[in-house]
């Protein structure tokens, strides 16, 4: 906690700086349109409520999303995000068919059709909500991924490509999955490398207080956070070259 | 423009974000209205779920009990039951106790029902020129109850602009927390 707040005093202009482009950059607005300009507010540093556990986890998330997406210059790959956003909306279009079907054909006759959304439906939440890491690792463009607020599971919300200099060999894939125990501290960020070239897969993870990256008003410091992604990144990296 | 702080992570959401926040909302409701139509499949009744709005049941059921109900085509209409119905061109459903039957060879049923706490039977309630309640206007018979938790939907009913106002918030809650 005493190595967070005395960070503190940086956060303002650290967080500015470490962000994507500087703050000096938003005050104008002339050329782009000024509303839009006024509502992304991604050069502001992060400040959320410390004391709510799915906040801090989506914005530590966040932050090692930008920092590999930004720093190292990887192109995200949004198939499994995709996949999870189409199930969900299928799911809706059932129990939408299965309102407008009952309110056409009243009850006794609907019940065939109304028994089908519903067992489809059931279907649909079952594929997005339970786990399904395992395959995912595999099959990453098309996979099925699944969120899961329960305690002790991982799950990964980035999937990035290095498209190879070269052109010659298929793309690297970085994999980023993380874990935060409710009412707990203790945050798991895990790195996944998966060579395009040999298929072999590597993994780095760290295990770090909250406390360490958060001031006491809730900002992220990501001067303390980035060189962990960092670091976890270059530990990869370097390993792959010495082979 | 006014500085909103728990706009900040809505902000902060690229498109897909956000338009998985609304398909959570989205995935919320059809949640709800699926289990509805789910418990209608499954009881086989048209409204599974009814709330006591009168005391014409007193003692057994008072205003604002929760009644279960199922709707199995085998289960017989006797004497001395308790049966929830809905008067045609009426859309509220009465919760009565059925006093007289009258029944031929295939089954077919003419009742008339009475509530325990009302002193006339209900022909005054059906509709003009009706003396006797069919197995079609049976919207089920009552397996179990909650009491006194229908008193919000009774409030809800009374004050309309109540329940706006609770689903309003409610949704916006979803729409701007992350999960």
């Amino acid at each position: 906690m005493a190595a967070a707040s005395s960070q503190g005093g940086r956060a303002g202009g650290g967080g500015g700086s470490s962000g994507a482009g500087g703050g000096s950059g938003c005050g104008t607005g002339s050329n782009r349109s000024g509303l839009l300009d006024k509502w992304k507010i991604d050069d502001k540093p992060v400040k959320i409520d410390k004391w709510d556990g799915s906040a801090v986890k989506n914005s530590l998330d966040d932050s090692a999303k930008k920092v590999l997406l930004e720093k190292y210059k990887y192109v995200e790959n949004f198939g499994l995000i995709d996949g999870r956003l189409i199930i969900c909306t299928i799911s809706c279009f059932f129990a939408i068919v299965a309102l407008i079907w009952d309110y056409m054909h009243p009850f006794p006759e609907s019940k065939p059709v109304l028994a089908l959304c519903f067992v489809l439906f059931l279907f649909c939440v079952y594929v997005v909500y339970f786990p399904l890491n395992f395959i995912c690792t595999y099959f990453v463009m098309m996979g099925i991924l699944t969120i899961y607020t329960s305690y002790k599971e991982k799950s990964i919300f980035l999937v990035a490509h290095r498209k190879d200099p070269t052109g010659m060999d298929p793309d690297d894939i970085w994999q980023l999955s993380s874990s935060l125990k409710r009412f707990d501290d203790k945050y798991t960020l895990k790195l996944t490398f998966i060579s395009g070239r040999t298929k072999q897969q590597r993994e780095a993870e760290f295990t770090k207080s909250i406390a360490k990256f958060f001031d006491h008003s809730g900002t992220l410091v990501m001067d303390a956070y980035e060189p962990e992604i960092s670091r976890l990144h270059d530990s990869l990296a370097t390993e792959r070259k010495m082979k | 423009m006014l500085s909103l702080d728990f706009l900040d992570d809505v902000r902060r959401m690229n498109k897909r974000q956000l338009y998985y926040q609304v398909l959570n909302f989205g995935m919320i409701v059809s949640s709800a209205l699926m289990i509805w139509k789910g418990l209608m499949v499954i009881t086989g009744s048209e409204s599974p779920i009814v709330v006591v709005l009168s005391g014409s049941m007193e003692p057994a059921f008072h205003r604002g009990d929760l009644l279960f109900l199922t709707n199995r085509v085998e289960d017989p209409i006797r004497v001395g039951e308790i049966v929830v119905f809905r008067i045609e061109g009426r859309e509220i459903p009465i919760v009565h106790r059925v006093l007289k039957i009258h029944e031929k060879q295939n089954g077919h049923i003419k009742f008339l029902t009475k509530g325990d706490n009302n002193v006339v039977d209900d022909r005054g309630l059906y509709k003009q020129g009706q003396h006797w309640l069919e197995k079609k206007d049976v919207v089920g018979r009552a397996r179990g109850f909650v009491p006194y938790i229908g008193i919000v939907t009774i409030l809800m009913n009374d004050y309309p602009k109540f329940k706006y106002a609770v689903l309003f918030l409610l949704g916006l809650f979803v729409l701007v927390h992350r999960e």
